[in-house]
């Protein structure tokens, strides 16, 4: 068949954004789980969960090469090819943060926790599950924006990353108020060490959510 | 004159089948984004290529044919009309061959470059390089750069047209209802414009220019608040209504509109070296300039049409299926600068593709960045097939004609 018009159309990227936002999504799911069972005591089912993201973090990489290995040269897109190449670039580090939160969780695990932030932890946890949230929502609606390039909608898109900017502030007053803690009621040097670095890679979570926003406010604007 | 009824028997056949070639493939291009945009059913894209590319061929087809027939190969330096009939079957088969060879490998080739190539063939063969007229031809291959580049200019313009005035808006469906009037009422303007101009119709009517003008623009005015009416009463508004459900409206005028144009510009194609055929014979002499007869138009249009009819359903569902980020405004965008670039050109007597016009309009579309995702490679291997093409045609050309002039 001569169709020239057919060749021109090749599969959008977004699409695999969408689901490369999806596995990230359910990749914080699992984290949040395997935090919560570390801080329940005996916990059995913690290398299950570290199994769970590993496997989560090869199938979000394979989207992400298909994304990248599909957009031939002179690919025409609704955003620029590097700003999206960046932006997914930002949604995988989040997905790189879980999986290291809790390999470094692994590398001292029978001392996990200490009871006194166990709360604390819980709450920072909590707090870098929202922006996740945001961000698939947002990966949608942004994509919405480019098919109907309406006024409000790319209203609510930039009310999006400015909440997810509002919940990575939130998520960055908590680990500030953690490593607080640490530092006033830890005694052991090398406990310390460990939570803060904990508490570090945890926020860093929102951090690169917050990141994938403001990418996206790049791509959405006029 | 046993062997030239024959001959024009074979042409007849030939004739028929580029006509249903260019239904078969060809109509696929220009109906794929109302067919990929949901606007219209394939049963209905169907429906709709074929009753109109019968009108467009039959009623504005005729200015194309000429310049094809008489403009790049002067027929008056030819002498020998016994000749001159085996070239312009010579052209007709070598033009066949080629447009059986790209379908069957998949080439993107167009069957008016196929043409025109084959002419070219059968006018060096007919009368020696003297008979080619080579600024007409100049201007011709200009004419394929132009086309898809004016195209995406429209194309983008369109589309930024809308972007600004309608989608950007509030209410999208209130003022895409309310811009209605302008985008059908440019399409008509074009569509009486090229009924008055240069067709056995219009002449006719015997209208100047300036009258036709206003006559034209009259109309597309009256006819486009007309179409608002009708979009307005029969389109409901519902919460969720935006632009998309008017322009999925509109892309049913604007896919009858790009099939009138391919109708008009295409069926040249396939009847050109038949309206020479046709006229030697009936005749049995080369004439300076008698106009193509109604008939071989509309028999063009026929054989368009049954190549729709037979093969564009296969063809525009793997389309349907495979399309899928193609909305209603980026299709009537598309359509819109398609049509407009054909019927224009189709007007000016160069044998655009149609094809190629559409491929322009997408390319507009997407550097106004409407759509997701579109490989702009393919410019690339259009244009290295263009060049492949007219040559290699007008070779197979002169290797039939030689042929041919053995046998008889």
């Amino acid at each position: 068949m001569r169709i020239p018009f057919l060749s021109m159309f090749i599969k959008s990227p977004f699409e695999g954004i969408q689901e490369h936002a999806e596995k990230v999504k359910e990749c914080a799911g699992v984290f949040q789980k395997a935090i919560e069972c570390i801080i329940e005591e005996r916990c059995e089912d913690f290398e299950h969960f570290r199994k769970d993201i590993d496997n989560l973090e090869t199938e979000a990489d394979a989207i992400k090469r298909r994304i990248r290995g599909h957009l031939p040269k002179g690919t025409m897109l609704t955003v620029d090819k590097f700003q999206l190449f960046r932006y997914l670039r930002e949604q995988d580090k989040v997905l790189d943060a879980v999986e290291e939160g809790l390999d470094w969780l692994s590398f001292r695990s029978a001392a996990g926790i200490p009871e006194v932030l166990e709360k604390d932890f819980m709450l920072l946890v909590e707090a870098v599950m929202d922006p996740i949230e945001e961000l698939s929502k947002m990966v949608v609606e942004a994509r919405k924006y480019f098919s109907n390039f309406s006024e409000p909608q790319r209203r609510l898109v930039k009310d999006m990353i400015r909440t997810l900017r509002h919940h990575e502030h939130e998520a960055d007053k908590l680990e500030d108020a953690i490593k607080e803690k640490v530092f006033n009621t830890i005694d052991d040097a090398v406990a310390v060490f460990h939570l803060i670095r904990l508490a570090e890679i945890i926020g860093s979570i929102a951090d690169h959510a917050e990141n994938a926003g403001d990418m996206m406010r790049a791509m959405i604007a006029k | 004159m046993a062997s030239e009824f024959y001959i024009l028997i074979i042409g007849y056949i030939f004739g028929f089948y580029m006509a249903w070639n260019i239904g078969a493939n060809d109509v696929a291009n220009s109906m794929a984004s109302a067919v990929g945009a949901k606007a219209i059913t394939i049963r209905q894209a169907i429906f709709i290529a074929g009753i109109l590319n019968i009108l467009g061929a039959t009623f504005i087809g005729t200015h194309v044919t000429n310049t094809i027939r008489k403009g790049i190969v002067s027929t008056e330096v030819l002498t020998d009309p016994h000749l001159a009939l085996i070239g312009a079957l010579s052209a007709l088969l070598a033009a066949a061959l080629w447009v059986s060879f790209a379908t069957w490998k998949s080439l993107p080739v167009s069957t008016t470059h196929s043409i025109v190539g084959a002419m070219i063939g059968f006018g060096i063969m007919a009368g020696g390089f003297s008979v080619i007229n080579w600024g007409k031809l100049g201007a011709v291959v200009l004419s394929w750069v132009i086309s898809p580049v004016f195209a995406l200019v429209i194309g983008f313009i369109m589309f930024k047209t809308i972007t600004r005035l309608i989608l950007s808006k509030r209410d999208p469906f209130t003022w895409s209802l309310r811009l209605s009037p302008l985008f059908i009422g440019i399409a008509f303007f074009v569509i009486v414009l090229s009924f008055l101009f240069k067709t056995p119709l219009g002449k006719k009517l015997a209208i100047g220019t300036p009258m036709a003008l206003v006559i034209a623009f009259i109309l597309a005015i009256g006819l486009g608040f007309v179409a608002m009416k009708l979009l307005g009463r029969y389109t409901q508004k519902r919460e969720s209504s935006g632009a998309e459900d008017i322009f999925r409206k509109i892309q049913i005028g604007t896919s009858c509109y790009v099939a009138l144009a391919q109708g008009a510009n295409d069926v040249a194609n396939a009847i050109g070296p038949l309206a020479v055929i046709y006229f030697i014979v009936k005749t049995g002499e080369i004439g300076a300039s008698v106009p193509v007869p109604i008939f071989l138009l509309f028999f063009g249009g026929i054989g368009i049409a049954c190549g729709i009819g037979m093969a564009g359903h296969r063809v525009m569902d793997t389309i349907g299926r495979k399309i899928t980020t193609l909305t209603n405004t980026r299709g009537f965008s598309v359509d819109f600068a398609a049509a407009t670039t054909v019927m224009v050109a189709s007007k000016l007597g160069l044998p655009v593709s149609t094809t190629h016009a559409a491929v322009g309009g997408v390319m507009g579309v997407g550097l106004a960045r409407g759509l997701e995702a579109v490989n702009f490679r393919i410019i690339f291997q259009i244009i290295l097939y263009w060049v492949l093409t007219v040559p290699a045609s007008a070779i197979t050309s002169i290797v039939i004609f030689k042929i041919i002039k053995l046998l008889l």
